[in-house]
């Protein structure tokens, strides 16, 4: 999510044709059915595993190492790591399963997880794991693992997002700044705090940021569908997975982006900025002198850049109620059991799943979800780590992202604040770029009603003709 | 310099010839020689193009649980009937109607420019050429940082109109397609360029001294003289930049917001394909575009062929 456009397109053009040969072979020599745990790990295992990587290197080399010389080497596991950029990772996952050079471990971003999940790509893993185990972890990480009913992964943190913001400019307009997501500011007050910040000349392009040189993808859709559910739309029928017609271009969404729309024709969002720095420096390159852009909607892992270079100036809002509650999103990258290179269920190359389980547990134990969380602030995945990060206890500055997990919900019909998960669907890939597509296609002035209804029936045609929802 | 008095260089008459009677004597060291080449092409063009047709007439997707099935002529109805199929259609016509003539034209002046007997004329030359050995995705970061609203593009344009004309070029619909026409023919210009140069090299000088004897002007000249004796070249220039000018992909793809935008603005039969393709996973009807893709440009392609053909009989 942190990779800037441009690089992600042209790290694409590249990539795609690496892809093929990027991946280790995996030999299995597999006595007892390798689909189930049954705790035997059978005979020295070696696993291909892949990744994907952000702008910053992550903690994963140091995990796989750790693992390595650890409980690895104890039960004769060893892990060869891949790094694909993130740009084009989901893409060059499906490619590699297509050219049979799927690999054993597969670290997936939440949502695309369902597309695998119903193409056979991955396999359950709750036979790996006690009740006990599986309860340690927090309800939303299990929630995102499974698909029809079964468990497909598990993740190391989960995510968190809101408003970052300067408090001493929202006090020098006078704006209320709300405890948490209960007395999040109304669509009103916020388009009043918007108008307010530019009027006492806060944020050269805009005072609010929006991240949009992430650029096309996952992020517009994780960062921006919480906007049209707290307004009582949504991305899809969740009761069908049918049929997004009535709730991707349902009156709810209409309202929501003809109001963002509004933002954006009065130059209240940056869609400037080209990094992080309109935030944390401003024009000057200097921290902390005003000319920062003052509001920053954007997830938990901007947290550690914020911190520097706000220092106690820096607050952690709620999103704003569209209507129906501030909602938020959740879920995050998480681990499965591919069915080996060829993406097959049952074909006997599969990976021994005992030693896949060991690595999940290993990624999930509690020293490796705080080597995760300190790296990135994001919400530690088990009660246990969760305990010990202060940052996510009341009083923490990322606690409201807690809240929001624990008021996780589906039904955006409700009034209620909380986070609400992305669609568990394989549709989910296709309606993400629709959503991406619309935004720009707002921001640059479409007309909203016409733009949401092409998408809708794009997306309606598209779930009938790949049976996704069969 | 060459010494046939057609000049243009075209030495295609006798080359066939040469090729034909080489092909009956010596068929066996020829076919060997052009295994290699043959190879390559029928794996990575002539297999996966048969592919493609078959896979136009399925449900094929890149991960999918189903098997593949026969869909008739459904992923054909679906591009027919979508919007965004005919827009994209659209772009790449105005883009090639707009950038063919365009580009041809300026370089033909570029390469008369560079064809002066001058002191220091090869700097330029290098400097035109320049862009066309770097590659089109830097190009395009490059110019998405030029292009920037407040970037060096239009803080010239800010001095030289006052202030009155600094668009969001590549944010606004209106503008995008424009700035990537430009775009494009600053970066492949040069290729176009070093291709004319050449013929007009070619062209005797034997001529240019009778037509002014005769007392030509240098319109006339240029009108009797030049254009009639690179015409072979520059028929060549157009087929192969109208083909280029159709794959219109790197830019589009890069330089905008979102591939093809804004407002699908600057969409391209291209971007479609690998959109539905590669992005969707939808391996059928990404198929069943390019194999409609392959058509148009196959039409065009023999259209203009048959033209230059028809023109040099007349000759």
């Amino acid at each position: 999510m942190t990779h800037s456009r441009t690089m992600r397109r042209v790290a694409l053009l590249a990539t795609t044709a690496l892809v093929g040969s990027a991946f280790a072979a995996a030999p299995a020599a597999a006595q007892g059915d390798p689909n189930v745990c049954d705790g035997v790990i059978d005979g020295p295992v070696n696993l291909s595993m892949t990744i994907h990587s952000g702008t910053n290197p992550g903690p994963e080399p140091e995990t796989v190492d750790a693992f390595n010389n650890g409980p690895g080497a104890e039960l004769g596991v060893t892990i060869t790591m891949n790094e694909l950029g993130e740009g084009a990772y989901e893409t060059s996952l499906k490619s590699a399963a297509a050219a049979g050079e799927m690999p054993d471990i597969v670290d997936m971003d939440g949502p695309f997880l369902y597309e695998f999940a119903w193409a056979g790509l991955v396999r359950p893993i709750e036979s790996c794991f006690t009740e006990e185990e599986l309860a340690a972890f927090l309800p939303s990480i299990i929630q995102q693992g499974t698909y029809l009913d079964a468990l497909y992964s598990l993740g190391t943190f989960d995510s968190g997002l809101g408003l970052w913001a300067h408090r001493s400019m929202l006090e020098d307009v006078g704006a209320r700044i709300p405890e948490g997501p209960a007395d999040a500011w109304t669509v009103e007050e916020f388009d009043q705090v918007l108008r307010d910040l530019q009027a006492a000349g806060y944020g050269a392009n805009g005072p609010l940021d929006i991240k949009w040189a992430y650029g096309a993808g996952e992020w517009r859709s994780y960062g921006f569908s919480p906007m049209i559910q707290s307004a009582g739309g949504d991305l899809i029928d969740r009761s069908t997975m049918a049929s997004s017609e009535g709730f991707f271009n349902g009156p709810e969404a209409v309202g929501a982006w003809t109001q963002f729309q509004t933002w954006v024709n009065d130059g209240l969002i940056d869609i400037v900025a080209e990094d992080d720095s309109n935030v944390t420096v401003g024009p000057d390159g200097e921290p902390n002198t005003g000319d920062e852009t003052p509001l920053s909607w954007v997830g938990h892992w901007m947290y550690p850049p914020y911190n520097e270079a706000f220092g106690d100036d820096l607050v952690n809002l709620p999103l704003p109620n569209f209507g129906n509650g501030s909602k938020t999103g959740m879920g995050s990258w998480n681990w499965a059991a591919s069915t080996g290179p060829d993406g097959v269920p049952n074909t006997g190359d599969e990976a021994d799943l005992d030693a896949v389980a060991a690595f999940i547990k290993h990624v999930t134990s509690a020293p490796e979800i705080k080597r995760f969380t300190d790296a990135n602030g994001a919400v530690p995945a088990t009660q246990e780590a969760l305990a010990a990060s202060p940052l996510h206890q009341p009083g923490g500055i990322m606690y409201i992202y807690v809240e929001n997990l624990n008021n996780a919900h589906t039904d955006t019909s409700l009034d209620q604040w909380g986070a609400v998960p992305r669609p568990a669907t394989p549709a989910y890939g296709f309606i993400r770029d629709r959503f991406s597509d619309a935004m720009a296609d707002i921001v640059a002035g479409a007309d909203v009603q016409s733009t949401l209804d092409a998408a809708a029936q794009a997306i309606d045609q598209e779930i009938e003709d790949a049976g996704y929802a069969d | 310099m060459s010494v046939t008095l057609r000049g243009g260089g075209s030495a295609e008459p006798t080359g066939s010839v040469r090729w034909r009677r080489r092909f009956t004597s010596e068929g066996a060291t020829a076919w060997l020689f052009s295994a290699p080449a043959v190879l390559l092409l029928v794996a990575f063009m002539v297999i996966p193009f048969i592919l493609a047709f078959y896979f136009s007439f399925t449900n094929e997707r890149l991960i999918s649980p189903r098997p593949t099935e026969w869909v008739g002529l459904r992923n054909y109805t679906r591009i027919w009937e979508d919007p965004v199929f005919w827009t994209s259609l659209g772009n790449n016509i105005v883009f090639s109607v707009v950038v063919v003539p365009l580009q041809t034209a300026f370089a033909l002046l570029l390469a008369m420019l560079v064809n002066q007997k001058l002191r220091g004329v090869t700097v330029f030359r290098t400097i035109f050429f320049m862009p066309i050995t770097v590659i089109m995705a830097a190009v395009s970061v490059i110019w998405i940082v030029l292009l920037n609203p407040q970037g060096l593009i239009n803080a010239f344009m800010e001095i030289v109109t006052f202030g009155n004309f600094t668009p969001d070029w590549l944010g606004d619909p209106q503008y995008a397609l424009i700035a990537i026409m430009l775009v494009s023919i600053w970066a492949s210009v040069g290729f176009q360029m070093v291709i004319l140069l050449a013929a007009l090299q070619d062209v005797p000088v034997t001529l240019y001294e009778a037509a002014r004897l005769d007392g030509a002007n240098t319109w006339q000249q240029f009108r009797n003289v030049t254009l009639p004796g690179i015409r072979n070249q520059l028929l060549f220039v157009l087929t192969i930049t109208t083909i280029l000018s159709f794959r219109l992909f790197d830019q589009v793809w890069i330089m905008p917001d979102r591939p093809g935008g804004p407002l699908d603005s600057t969409r391209t039969l291209m971007v479609d394909i690998v959109d539905t393709g590669v992005f969707d996973g939808n391996i059928g009807r990404g198929s069943a575009l390019s194999v409609v893709f392959l058509a148009i440009v196959l039409v065009i392609t023999f259209a203009q062929r048959r033209l230059i053909k028809q023109e040099g009989d007349v000759r």
